[in-house]
């Protein structure tokens, strides 16, 4: 990067033209180079995001001609619909309860997993595995295990636990997506997190046990704000991910029992795919974007406050 | 003059002989369906009778899974690469109707007579009094039993004329621990109260589902779960689906399922099984019927070709070869028989019960949102059936999510 910088950072007139000139030749072969992606980005996802923005504004069934509507699936979405508030509130839901586990877990078994004396590239593996496991899979499973009647009721039963089944039930419904989520999504982040605490270097530790820290202080004091950098982009991506769920919840509850499991991913799937509504799908779709921006914008103000970074 | 004459009869033989090679151009027919792999080569032989009555037309099926083909149907549609035999399922007709093309007029220049099939199919296959599609297969919505446990449990055999009171008694004493009398499953809720005299539609034809007598009728059905316990909860996931799983694996005793099942329900259970009519109510017994077709691409290019082909498609022939297959009890009456003789053999009653409630059957009242109204009844039922909810809350609920 630096020698390109230097180029367009002239001093002199004479410098600038000669400068600006190369600038102008070597931007035309780069963009040439750069074609290829640029003719692949435009076309799968430039021209569908703006065709995205478009049909939100329409009627647009799949079938026949969309027709313009002007605001009226915002309007409809916003003081119509019975249904986006609660799947809002399931959504921010999910995602909070989700984002705060899956960082405590997997916090907790990379700190776990790098204090070990052996095995550790081992616990790694196994941690990671349901990463690249197709997710759809992995519903279907956990979803004959929490079916009525399955696997799960059966081992509640034979301990005398009295609870309702877990897919049935309104309020523990969510709690099985979530589970369903964790097993599926803590394995990522523990290696991430682990890879980090291992960078840390073990003069800065030792230096503070010599200074007479002791373990929780270390990890408090050095290896977190250390790892903050990982920890907050494992953050990021997580609540990305998670207000974006889908699989778990078509596959195990398809929104419901009632709306209990509804979320914006699935809305858009249902309003697009099952009801043939493109148009008011997309309004859903660029809402949940709008929403996503913030929040990330959110954390990355909020980063000021707790990540460190080594600079 | 001779010149003259040598060039015109040159001229006319040439224009005879291209006029012969377009009559006799080969057509490639797409044919657009759902199904398993493993019927792949049932449809391949249906493609293979189209080219030994026509061979200048060959067809090529394109299959893909159930859900999918919906999911894919409306936008191959709209993106123009739908094939030229469309397969249609006749509740998705009121949705679908507008990519096929009218068949009255091709009926008309040959003078096709539909009185060969079955007639509340044929209907279910037409939308404002014309017709988009033929059928291949038809069915009712009826009960499946176990009728070993009937016999166990000391209960008589289901009569054609069963009351709601009748099913439920018979449910109460098949219930035992961990055995139920029945699974119910989401469409129990759409053909039971039907059977039982109530109505979903008012009288224009949009969505009414909280009218007493619908809740009424749904509320019978989910006191049989909620109060009775005489069948598990389904969960909103796969609600569609798991009464025939335990059914199979005789952990409950009935179940409810259309006649397209009736082969694979009996190869996968280690029982006899019987069939019965739905239970009814006070009044007179009545069933709605569904069932499958194929229509012709509104877009197509080479309509007049897909039209001989569906008429060998759904032909005599072809009837005979789906049912004797056990894949279809087909829409074309004097082919019945031949499911009968095979997939209904070891099957009590199978005939008395089909006729009865083909004698009985009432118009399947649909509109474009049907899917909607069927998801949603998937998604909420399960709150009035493990008593969370009240049935009139639910109702209100989907009621409530419909456009009409």
């Amino acid at each position: 990067m630096a020698p390109i910088e230097d180029v367009s950072g002239p001093t002199s007139r004479t410098r600038s033209r000669w400068g600006s000139r190369l600038d102008r030749r070597e931007g035309r072969t780069a963009f040439f180079f750069l074609l290829p992606g640029l003719i692949g980005m435009v076309l799968f996802l430039v021209v569908p995001i703006i065709a995205s923005v478009v049909l939100s504004f329409t009627n647009w069934k799949l079938l026949g001609t969309p027709q313009f509507v002007g605001i009226s699936n915002y309007v409809r979405l916003f003081t119509a619909d019975p249904q986006f508030w609660p799947v809002l509130r399931n959504t921010l839901f999910f995602t909070a309860e989700y984002l705060v586990l899956n960082i405590v877990i997997s916090l907790g078994l990379a700190v776990w997993i790098s204090s070990l004396k052996m095995g550790q590239r081992w616990f790694r593996v196994v941690f990671f595995l349901p990463t690249f496991t197709p997710g759809i899979a992995v519903a279907i499973v956990w979803m004959l295990i929490f079916a009525p009647g399955g696997f799960f009721d059966f081992i509640m039963r034979s301990m005398s636990v009295a609870m309702p089944n877990m897919l049935t039930d309104q309020t523990l419904a969510m709690q099985a997506v979530i589970i369903v989520s964790l097993w599926a999504g803590v394995g990522y982040n523990t290696v991430l997190f682990n890879a980090a605490l291992d960078m840390v270097p073990q003069s800065y530790l030792e230096a503070a046990r010599i200074d007479g820290a002791n373990a929780w202080q270390r990890f408090w004091k050095i290896r977190l704000p250390l790892i903050s950098p990982t920890l907050f982009f494992g953050t990021v991506m997580t609540a990305i991910t998670s207000l974006q769920v889908f699989d778990q919840i078509y596959v195990m509850t398809r929104g419901g029992p009632g709306n209990a499991t509804a979320t914006l991913g699935y809305a858009i799937y249902q309003r697009g795919f099952q009801n043939f509504q493109m148009g008011y799908a997309s309004t859903i779709a660029w809402v949940m974007f709008a929403m996503i921006m913030a929040l990330t914008a959110v954390q990355f103000w909020l980063q000021r406050k707790w990540v460190h970074y080594d600079n | 003059m001779k010149l003259t004459t040598v060039l015109a009869a040159a001229f006319l033989a040439s224009s005879a002989f291209i006029a012969t090679a377009q009559a006799q151009e080969q057509v490639n027919l797409t044919w657009q369906m759902w199904g398993d792999e493993k019927d792949a080569a049932l449809w391949k032989s249906l493609a293979d009778l189209v080219t030994e009555e026509y061979p200048n037309i060959t067809v090529t099926a394109q299959i893909s899974g159930w859900t999918d083909y919906w999911t894919r149907l409306p936008v191959l549609a709209s993106s123009g690469q739908i094939a030229d035999l469309v397969a249609m399922q006749s509740m998705r007709m009121p949705s679908f109707y507008s990519i096929l093309e009218p068949l009255d007029a091709h009926f008309a220049s040959d003078g096709f007579d539909v009185s060969a099939f079955e007639t509340s199919i044929i209907a279910g296959l037409g939308h404002d009094g014309t017709q988009y599609a033929l059928p291949y297969d038809v069915g009712p919505w009826m009960v499946y039993y176990n009728r070993d446990r009937f016999a166990e449990a000391g209960v008589a055999e289901p009569a054609l004329d069963w009351t709601f009171d009748d099913f439920k008694a018979a449910a109460q004493k098949l219930t035992e621990g961990e055995n139920y009398g029945y699974a119910v499953q989401s469409f129990d809720f759409v053909a039971g109260p039907v059977a039982l005299g109530a109505e979903y539609f008012n009288d224009a034809n949009q969505f009414d589902v909280t009218n007493a007598g619908y809740a009424a009728a749904v509320g019978e059905f989910v006191d049989l779960v909620a109060v009775d316990k005489t069948s598990p909860v389904f969960a909103s996931g796969a609600g569609a689906i798991t009464g025939s799983g335990r059914f199979a694996a005789g952990n409950a005793a009935m179940y409810i399922d259309g006649p397209w099942v009736l082969q694979q329900t009996k190869d996968s259970v280690d029982f006899n099984i019987g069939v019965a009519p739905l239970p009814r109510g006070e009044g007179e017994s009545r069933f709605i019927t569904a069932g499958s077709g194929w229509g012709i691409s509104a877009t197509s290019q080479h309509k007049e070709e897909a039209y001989k082909a569906l008429q060998v498609l759904t032909g005599p022939k072809a009837a005979e070869i789906l049912a004797s297959a056990g894949r279809a009890l087909p829409g074309r009456l004097a082919e019945q028989k031949f499911w009968y003789d095979v997939a209904a053999k070891d099957v009590a009653g199978t005939h008395e019960v089909l006729d009865y409630m083909f004698a009985h059957s009432t118009p399947f009242r649909l509109n474009e949102y049907w899917n909607e109204f069927e998801n949603l009844i998937t998604q909420y039922m399960p709150l009035a059936l493990n008593g969370d909810s009240t049935t009139d809350a639910v109702l209100a609920d989907i009621q409530n999510q419909l456009p009409f």
